[in-house]
Formats: structure tokens, sequence, C-alpha cells
């Protein structure tokens, strides 16, 4: 564990240092308070602090008060070193955000256990912030496939079409359905099903780049949206992602499935500026089209009449 | 060594607290003394400037300073005349500056060829 101390009389540090180090601790030893502030801002600075109060150039209380004048980063346990006859200090030290004080000349036994208190506290901050994290991937993702949850693909969606309409460029929607999912479910078992489902997911992630966006969009549906596709290439990269899906059979616990993907294509360049539940409305009328077809295929959603590139916010503007 | 110091309770500076403190690292005891041995003249020489400027801020950092030293190498009495001016400091008593100064230096005086009697003890 790191460690910092700032204290500028050097045989007072050196001892600290010394003491620090014999317990485990990695330490940095600073002579005033402005570097230890420093220091201690640095998004992966040191996470626990012995401060001396009377310091150069900014004191123990100071250092605490910028520090957590920071936010949304680890917190940082910080100890003030005072002397004795300084008690009547200690409320105004703590109440610059040290969280707790230790007498000098410290008792090294005293000074390890105290650290001990703070030790915890950080792990105890560990803890909550893994468990948030979690939280807020199970909040965003799929809890079958962990792609994106529908909720969020819209989101993303929504963000890359604004994006590709100011860069003038072109997103691929495409509405992924499996074919006679239900038959696999009946036949193999829901296990079965979320195996392939899963399997499913797993090829769709690895035949796009790492910044295009997967998503489960609804039971067997999925949603992919292709960033920065360019629309003479929307179609191929639709079809590589049906083989993908179709060239080989899903190895499940109940048996061998085959599957095979049916695909609406829609690329927002030629759609203009319509909104996105009518973009995702078309983009599931030509996967319904290519179910239509016989599944296993792709089919485009075009507009029947050439669409308007002009913003229509901006035509309003002008008439 | 040991007898001299255990027939006046408030002593000079106490070896045994000072062991404790270093956990009984013996060379880091060395380290110390040493840091006070190169620190010490320079750190009584600005009391002893702060106390003629009279005033009470420089007083109170100087003599602060002195008393962390002091108090980190068990040395009781010194530290406690250093503590007694950072207060007289606080309080901007500059007429009672000179006289508690002459203690903290006579104490400090004293400790010193104790600490450093001390050091060879030690060395051995």
């Amino acid at each position: 564990m790191r460690i910092l101390i700032a204290d500028d009389e050097v045989l007072s540090r050196r001892l600290l240092q010394k003491t620090l180090e014999r317990a485990g601790y990695e330490v940095t030893a600073l002579e005033n308070g402005r570097l230890a502030a420093e220091q201690l801002c640095k998004r992966d600075g040191p996470r626990l602090a012995l401060l001396d109060w009377m310091m150069p150039e900014l004191d123990g209380p100071g250092v605490c008060r910028e520090v957590r004048k920071r936010n949304e980063q680890s917190y940082v346990y910080m100890v003030l070193l005072t002397s004795k006859e300084a008690k009547e200090d200690v409320v105004a030290g703590l109440e610059s955000g040290a969280d707790d004080y230790l007498t000098k000349p410290f008792n090294a036994e005293e000074l390890k256990a105290r650290l001990r208190t703070g030790l915890r506290i950080l792990e105890l901050e560990d803890r909550l912030v893994e468990a948030r994290e979690e939280m807020r991937f199970k909040a965003t993702h799929d809890g079958l496939t962990s792609l994106w949850n529908r909720g969020v693909i819209l989101d993303l969606l929504g963000r890359e079409l604004a994006r590709s309409r100011r860069e003038r460029v072109s997103t691929a929607i495409l509405i992924c359905d499996l074919d006679h999912f239900k038959n696999v479910n009946d036949t193999y078992g829901h296990p079965a099903g979320d195996e392939v489902l899963q399997a499913t997911a797993k090829r769709l992630l690895s035949s796009v780049r790492s910044y295009d966006f997967v998503g489960r969009y609804g039971g067997e549906e999925f949603l992919v949206v292709l960033n920065n596709c360019n629309p003479a290439f929307g179609l191929a990269r639709a079809e590589e992602l049906r083989k993908t899906i179709a060239q080989r059979p899903v190895q499940t616990s109940s048996g061998v499935v085959p599957i095979t993907m049916s695909l609406g294509l829609l690329l927002s360049q030629e759609w203009g500026f319509r909104p996105l539940e009518e973009l995702l409305q078309e983009a599931d009328a030509a996967l319904y089209a290519a179910k239509e077809a016989g599944r296993n295929c792709v089919k485009v959603a075009k507009p029947s009449a050439p669409c308007d590139i002009r913003d229509p916010r901006v035509e309003k503007a002008a008439t | 060594m040991k007898d001299t110091d255990k027939e006046s309770p408030n002593s000079t500076f106490d070896p045994e607290e000072l062991l404790a403190r270093v956990e009984n690292d013996r060379e880091l005891l060395q380290d110390l003394l040493m840091i006070f041995k190169e620190e010490f003249p320079g750190h009584l020489q600005a009391l002893r400037e702060a106390v003629e400027s009279g005033e009470g801020k420089r007083v109170v950092a100087a003599a602060h300073a002195l008393k962390g030293m002091l108090s980190n190498l068990a040395a009781t009495q010194a530290a406690a005349a250093a503590a007694k001016l950072e207060q007289l400091g606080r309080n901007g008593e500059v007429s009672q500056f000179q006289e508690a100064f002459a203690l903290v230096e006579t104490n400090a005086l004293r400790l010193l060829p104790k600490l450093e009697a001390y050091i060879a003890e030690v060395h051995k």
C-alpha cells in the first residue's frame, strides 16, 4: 500500500518513513504541503496520507481541504499529525477533511493501528466501488448475453445517428432475428435456446469492429449499429454477419443446433432526418421482408422516394 | 548511562523511550541522531534570531520545529522548554522570550553530549 508523508521537519520525516516502510508501506516522503496536495490530487496518487499540521506553503488542514475538493475519485484517507499543545485545533483539523489525527511525538504501534483503520475504510470503499460497477454493468447489459440491453443500445444508436448527421456519414442499422428460434426452444429445450443466444451474441461481437455496437433488442432479436459505415459496403457487411451466424451450427449441451439469421438493414444517410423510431420501423419492415423471402438473408430498407438530405430544422428556419 | 538517567525521571533524554520509538532499530536511531546533530545548530540559531526579532510568529515557527525534533528524540525537558517558548510566541509575550530561550538553549546543550555518548554506545 502506498502512503504519502508530508512533514517539513527532516528528523520526524525520516522516523515516519522508516517506521512505515518497516510496516510494509511504500512511502513517498515530502517536505511541504503544496507538493503533498499535488500528489494526492493526482488520479492515481496515494490513497493514504500522514500530514504534519504545521508546514510551509500549505499546512495539513489546507492539504485536506484541497484533496476533498476533488470529486469522483478514490477516497484519500488522511491523518493529521499535531502537537499536544494544539489539541483545541483538532476540531478544525477534522473539519478541514482529515479522517483522524495523531499527536506528536507519535507511538509507532498507535500510528500503525490508526493507519490500519484507514486501510479498512479504503478496502470498504473498494468493495463498494466494485459493487457499484457490477450494478452499473447489470443495469446496462443483458443478463444472458452480456450485450448492451435494449435501453442502452437504443440510446447509443440515437447518439450515433446524431453524430453521423453532424459528420455527414452513414450509420448502418441492422435488426437481426434468429430464424425459427421457437423451434430451437421446443426441440432442444430452453437451456439450449439460451446457449444459442449466447453463441449468437459472441459471433455478432466477433464480426463487428470494436467501435460498433451490438445489443439484445428482444427475445431472439439483436440490434447491430455499424458506425460510420460506407453505404456501398453496408450490404456486404450485413452479409458477412449473416454468414458468420449460419456458417456452422451451435454446439449446445442438448446437441448440435443449426442456426440461421434474417436481417433488415437500413443505411441512415439514405433516410435524411427521419426520427429514430421511424428508422427502426423501416429496418423492422426490411427484416420482415427477409423473413418473407425465405429467411437466412438480408433485405435493405429503401425509401420510396429519394430523401431530402437537407436538415428539416434548417429548412424551417429558412422559410 | 542508563543508571544516570534512571536517577532523574524527568531526564534530559530517555534512551529506552527512544529505542521504543524506533522499534529497536539501532541503525535508524543512529541516523536520527546524526540528523539531529546536523540540523540542531541551524534550528537553534533560527530560534535565537526569531527571539531577537521579537516577532511572535517567527518564534512560534522556530520553536515548533525544534520542539518536534526534540520530542522525537525523547528529549523531554528540552522539548518542554521549546513548547513553552512556542506558547509564549503564540500569546505574544515578547518580554518572556529571552528567558524561555535561555532555558531551551541550556537544556539542548546539555542534551548534545549525552546524545554523542549515546551514539558512540549504540555504535559499538
